[in-house]
């Protein structure tokens, strides 16, 4: 059974919710579980636990389960939920604010998912515009440092796909590299240095 | 003079059949697209976090490019669309973090430009049946007997309070538009449902499964084709039906953007269509 003497043993951080409020503005103690956001949710059938428990389990602060549910890499942001919730809680900012933390405070990520998120913004920062080649290789060689396995179950699915799009001539070889483009680089290594910065100042404030 | 006009990536790779039909039909209705000339990707996702202004600056400097070009900017991709039009409505209601891109970036963004999805240009500019310029007077070749299943998905519509261009439950934009071309809108239940959006990356199965519930219902309700605003939607739809197990009905459906039933119904040239890029081709639907 899932809920054996681990269940019992989960420790509990009370401000947990407070903080997530705090940071993506949503009022999630308001919700009273009516499973209106698990009934519309395009991909609960992948997530380990469920919105409306993950809300629950956040009520109860129970902090290192949430961080670590493949829930939190799950949700692609559709917006259903925030559109149908009766107490108007919108559980994508708030999926958002727990996948940062989940990444500040080193629990392993959903590795697919991450590796797409850093390859786009990698991709925009070499090239301006995202370049589907580009992003493909770099989005698999992240996954090959991070999980074998995976990476190689994935790739034969990923190299029929690109094949199918080569051969429908979908890919572009080419970046199109724009005018501005160093500038862009440069404003992302920036922006990345001052929020690091702000980072440091907030922890030893 | 034209609208100015942001592509965004997808369209100017993945995605060339939607902006090659939309660039057509919009110089046939005197709408031109002029694209910026200057632009890059808008970042693919709005920031979430409150304390999260980095994926800020790329849309900020597109609203910068397009405040150059004029008074609004137009796009076509739901993805590109969502993430402009919130970026908008952020820094139209937070003055402090319009102040804080601005200084960043060392732009000078007012906090102004209209962001319009191409649908709305069609409904507010011409007007469907009535209106200043009715879309349906420059109908030539009506869609008449084609049972078309408007698929609204996600980005386009939700969340309603920051994009509000239609009803997020029961949009009848798509519908509209299909009826001036004389089609029949067929409604069915998955019309505002995720198409599974980017999960492709993890497990294919993901979206797999829930094209196979959209497309298969879009079938069951009459449909003989599915229509879509958004390249991912187009792909994570038209795609999983490479083989004939697509649905579960086991009949394939295509999945057309609106352009190109609208460059089909205005009388453009067949090559403005750009049905050669589908996995289940939809010019058998058009055969003479
Ligand atoms: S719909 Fe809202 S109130 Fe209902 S369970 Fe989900 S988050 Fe809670
Ligand atoms: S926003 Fe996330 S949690 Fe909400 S319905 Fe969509 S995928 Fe599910």
């Amino acid at each position: 059974m899932a809920l054996g003497n681990k269940a019992l043993a989960v420790r509990t951080d009370l401000s947990f919710g407070d903080i997530i409020r705090e940071r993506s503005g949503e009022d999630v103690h308001s919700c009273y579980y009516c499973q209106k956001c698990t009934a519309g949710c395009p991909t609960a059938f992948v997530m380990d636990y469920k919105p409306a428990q993950l809300l629950r389990m956040i009520q109860l602060g129970q902090r290192e389960r949430v961080l670590s549910s493949t829930t939190i890499w799950m949700c692609i942001g559709c917006e259903a939920c925030g559109t149908r919730c009766p107490n108007q809680i919108r559980l994508a900012p708030v999926m958002d604010v727990l996948r940062q933390m989940a990444l500040d405070e080193d629990y392993a990520p959903e590795t697919a998912v991450y590796s797409l998120h850093r390859s786009f913004l990698d991709s925009i920062r070499m090239w301006g515009r995202m370049h589907e080649v580009t992003m493909l290789a770099q989005f698999k060689t992240l996954e090959l440092l991070k999980e074998y396995p995976v990476f190689f179950k994935g790739l034969l699915g990923d190299m029929k796909l690109g094949a199918d799009l080569l051969l429908n001539g979908k890919l572009s070889f080419i970046p199109d590299r724009i005018k501005g483009v160093d500038e862009i680089r440069a404003l992302y290594e920036e922006a990345a240095a001052t929020s690091s910065r702000e980072k440091e100042s907030e922890v030893s404030g | 003079m034209g609208i100015p006009y942001f592509p965004g990536c997808t369209l100017s790779t993945n995605a060339k059949n939607y902006d090659r039909s939309a660039r057509a039909v919009a110089k046939t209705l005197g709408l031109e697209l002029e694209e910026l000339p200057e632009w890059q990707c808008c970042g693919a996702t709005f920031p979430l976090m409150l304390d999260d202004s980095m994926a800020l600056i790329a849309p900020t400097r597109i609203l910068y490019q397009a405040q150059q070009a004029g008074e609004r900017v137009t796009t076509l991709c739901s993805i590109c669309f969502n993430v402009l039009r919130r970026s908008q409505a952020l820094l139209e209601r937070d003055e402090e973090m319009l102040d804080r891109i601005n200084w960043f970036t060392e732009q000078d963004y007012e906090g102004n430009v209209y962001v319009a999805h191409f649908l709305e240009l069609l409904r507010d500019d011409l007007g469907w049946e009535e209106g200043p310029a009715p879309l349906a007077k420059h109908v030539k070749r009506p869609l008449t007997g084609l049972k078309a299943a408007p698929y609204y998905g996600c980005l386009l519509l939700r969340p309603y309070d920051e994009i509000g261009l239609d009803d997020p439950e029961n949009p009848r934009i798509l519908h509209d538009l299909l009826r001036a071309l004389g089609a029949e809108p067929v409604d069915f239940p998955y019309n505002v449902e995720c198409c599974g959006s980017y999960l492709m990356v993890k497990d294919p199965e993901v979206p797999e499964t829930l094209s196979q519930e959209i497309v298969t219902s879009a079938g069951e309700h009459g449909a003989d084709v599915v229509v879509t605003v958004c390249p991912l939607c187009q792909f994570n739809l038209d795609y999983p039906q490479r083989e004939s197990a697509g649905t579960r009905t086991g009949s394939r459906i295509p999945v057309v953007y609106f352009t190109q039933l609208m460059a089909v119904a205005l009388g453009l040239p067949e090559e403005t269509w750009g049905f050669e890029d589908h996995y289940v081709d939809p010019k058998r639907l058009f055969a003479e």
